[in-house]
């Protein structure tokens, strides 16, 4: 594994494979080319110079042919002016420059044109003598024909090394085009590699990192890359990672604000609606019990007057911490307003909140309050409990309230419910419950 | 043959290129039984045109007028199979050489060259007059090829001394062949060689394109039929 200090822009590095690359297959071509031109020079000898010298060849062998006709004919004519004619023709050959540049056949073109020459002179004293000499003749020609064969091998043969040439040209530029192949194939697979591990495999991954997102999980983890803009994009992830957390603080922080109560920490009014709302149709759907209260502090407003208002304030946050102790954790509270508290509590029927009520009366009774001047006061609350079964909030609250204005009646301190609700007809009942759907 | 190219007509044609020619040096270039000029050095000439795709234009002249005529600009190419000389090289340019030729002395069996009291029979200008000048000889220059056997045969020359196609050519004459005359091949460098088409001095474009022309038809076989119509041998 590289380690991250190595990192090089993914562009950088590229273009320099890019470059490798097109350095070792510009290499290949230039010496693929100086086998073309090797194979070029060879074909362009062949026929600049090479086929001309095979043809000078062919004419060579067609002279000494011709030697050997001009003899035949001398032998065969019975005219002293033919032979002559023929052995003038056989002495311009045999002394011609293409003749004399051939040691092989200038040597055989003057033995020939020597004893033409004898048999041309003694058949001009006696016409019978040639034929004598026929025999020696043949074997000359048959020599010159010897000589016809070997020259015109001889000439074809030149063409051998230039195409000799050319052959082995061709093979080495064939295998060096395979090399090419393979050169090319080689860095495409390893371009290929490169570009799967640095960039697919990475950018995989950060699409992961991507969906999975959130403030509730961890930070995403990446391998450690080679590639900058990989980095940057893996480090705008982790910033993004941190802002998600940073956004859901500052979220919860502003629902606090919106939905508590900022003097005692519970829940503020509206808040306690919409969720004593919800609560309370739920129980309705399922027909479970529910109750509501309505709590006030007694004599609050006297409390405020001979202690002062931060005295109050702190008789209303430790009422609010006793309510918190007391309750259950289903349980909802709220500051309902001033010293004023509303409750709503689910499962339970009025006998059993009419325990825990007392409970908490009882307890906010026994509770003295010290205040930084080191006294400390004392506070009691009256509360009044009602059904919520099977009214809306508003109006088991009211029921509730109506209790409560009960207990203050009968001269606090004291946990009043509500009378029961009057009896009502079936249909009634059904009629209100359709309603709460 | 047909007129094109190298008909006197088309003298009058701009791009024609001006060749000179010889009309009696059989079988390098004569007139045939139809009057139309032929020959070995006349055929490879319009050989040539015909690969360099040019018209060409033939212009009879004599010996004695070829060399100033083509050394003046007056014509395009000489087709005629003349040997590179050192003075010739000064007035003129040489395509790539057509055939290979040499020199004869024609004599009497016993007359030998550089003998006294032996008049030596030549074309006027060529480089067989200019040799036996050279050599002290007494000359005897006739005007053309044609002529040649004419002093031998009146005995006003006892030798002739010709470039190896011209004797072929006096070979073939009757009343030469009666002489009896042994040929002898003179090895001196100024006498034989390469033969060429000069070319116009004025025209140097000229020269790389004749031998081009010249390398193709010795490729593909035209020279080489041409040959064989005129020639007994290969003479390249």
């Amino acid at each position: 594994m590289i380690k991250p200090l190595q990192a090089v822009r993914a562009g950088w590095a590229f273009a320099l494979l890019a470059a490798l690359f097109m350095v070792a297959f510009g290499a290949a071509v230039v010496l693929l080319g100086l086998d073309q031109q090797r194979v070029i020079d060879a074909t362009s000898r062949l026929q600049e110079q090479t086929v001309p010298e095979i043809i000078r060849f062919q004419r060579l062998a067609r002279n000494l042919e011709q030697l050997r006709q001009e003899g035949e004919r001398i032998f065969a004519v019975s005219s002293h002016a033919s032979r002559q004619q023929s052995m003038f023709v056989v002495t311009l050959i045999a002394s011609h420059p293409s003749i004399l540049e051939h040691p092989g056949a200038a040597r055989l073109a003057r033995e020939t044109e020597q004893f033409l020459g004898e048999v041309v002179r003694q058949s001009m004293a006696d016409e019978r003598r040639p034929a004598s000499r026929y025999d020696e003749w043949q074997r000359l020609a048959a020599r010159l024909g010897v000589q016809v064969d070997d020259v015109s091998v001889q000439g074809i043969n030149l063409a051998n090394s230039d195409l000799e040439v050319a052959k082995s040209a061709m093979k080495l530029a064939r295998s060096k085009l395979m090399m090419a192949l393979l050169l090319v194939g080689v860095f495409l697979l390893g371009f290929m590699i490169l570009v799967r591990r640095h960039l697919i495999q990475p950018l995989q991954q950060i699409n992961l990192a991507l969906s999975t997102l959130s403030a509730d999980r961890p930070a995403p983890e990446f391998k450690p890359s080679t590639m900058l803009e990989i980095q940057a994009v893996e480090e705008s992830i982790r910033e993004h990672h941190a802002l998600l957390i940073q956004n859901d603080e500052t979220r919860q922080v502003l629902e606090n604000l919106a939905n508590k109560d900022g003097l005692t920490g519970l829940m503020n009014r509206r808040h306690f609606m919409q969720s004593a709302e919800v609560e309370l149709q739920r129980a309705q759907r399922y027909r479970r019990p529910v109750t509501v209260a309505m709590a006030d502090l007694d004599l609050f407003k006297k409390l405020n007057d001979t202690y002062g208002h931060a005295a109050g304030d702190a008789v209303l946050r430790a009422f609010a911490g006793l309510v918190q102790d007391t309750l259950r954790q289903s349980d909802l509270v709220c500051r309902y307003g001033g010293e004023e508290f509303a409750f709503l509590f689910p499962e339970i029927g009025l006998a059993e909140t009419q325990k825990l009520a007392e409970r908490l009366r009882a307890r906010c009774d026994a509770m003295e309050v010290p205040l930084p001047d080191g006294r400390a006061i004392k506070a009691t609350v009256s509360i009044g409990l009602a059904d919520a079964s099977e009214c809306p909030i508003e109006i088991a609250l009211k029921h509730a309230d109506e209790a409560l204005y009960e207990a203050k009646r009968l001269g606090r301190n004291r946990v009043v419910q509500c009378a029961p609700p009057t009896p009502v007809v079936a249909s009634e009942a059904d009629t209100q419950t359709a309603r709460l759907f | 043959m047909p007129a094109s190219p190298g008909s006197g007509a088309l003298a009058a044609d701009p791009a024609a290129l001006r060749v000179l020619v010889l009309d009696n040096a059989p079988p390098m270039s004569f007139r045939d039984r139809f009057g139309q000029l032929t020959g070995f050095s006349v055929e490879v000439a319009r050989a040539v045109c015909s690969e360099m795709r040019v018209n060409c234009a033939f212009d009879v002249v004599t010996q004695s007028a070829l060399l100033p005529a083509i050394s003046q600009g007056k014509a395009d190419i000489a087709a005629v199979g003349l040997l590179e000389t050192p003075e010739r090289r000064a007035k003129m340019l040489f395509a790539k050489p057509y055939y290979r030729s040499m020199s004869l002395w024609l004599a009497r069996p016993g007359v030998v060259p550089g003998q006294a009291g032996v008049r030596v029979a030549a074309v006027v200008g060529s480089v067989q007059e200019a040799y036996g000048r050279k050599q002290g000889w007494e000359m005897n220059a006739v005007a053309t090829h044609g002529e040649l056997a004419e002093p031998l045969i009146s005995g006003q020359a006892q030798a002739v001394l010709v470039p190896m196609i011209s004797a072929l050519n006096l070979q073939k004459v009757a009343a030469f062949r009666k002489l009896g005359l042994d040929a002898t091949v003179i090895h001196a460098p100024e006498l034989g060689g390469d033969a060429s088409f000069a070319i116009s001095p004025y025209r140097p474009e000229l020269q790389k394109e004749i031998n081009a022309a010249l390398d193709r038809i010795k490729r593909n076989g035209t020279y080489d039929r041409i040959n064989s119509r005129f020639l007994p041998f290969r003479v390249s």
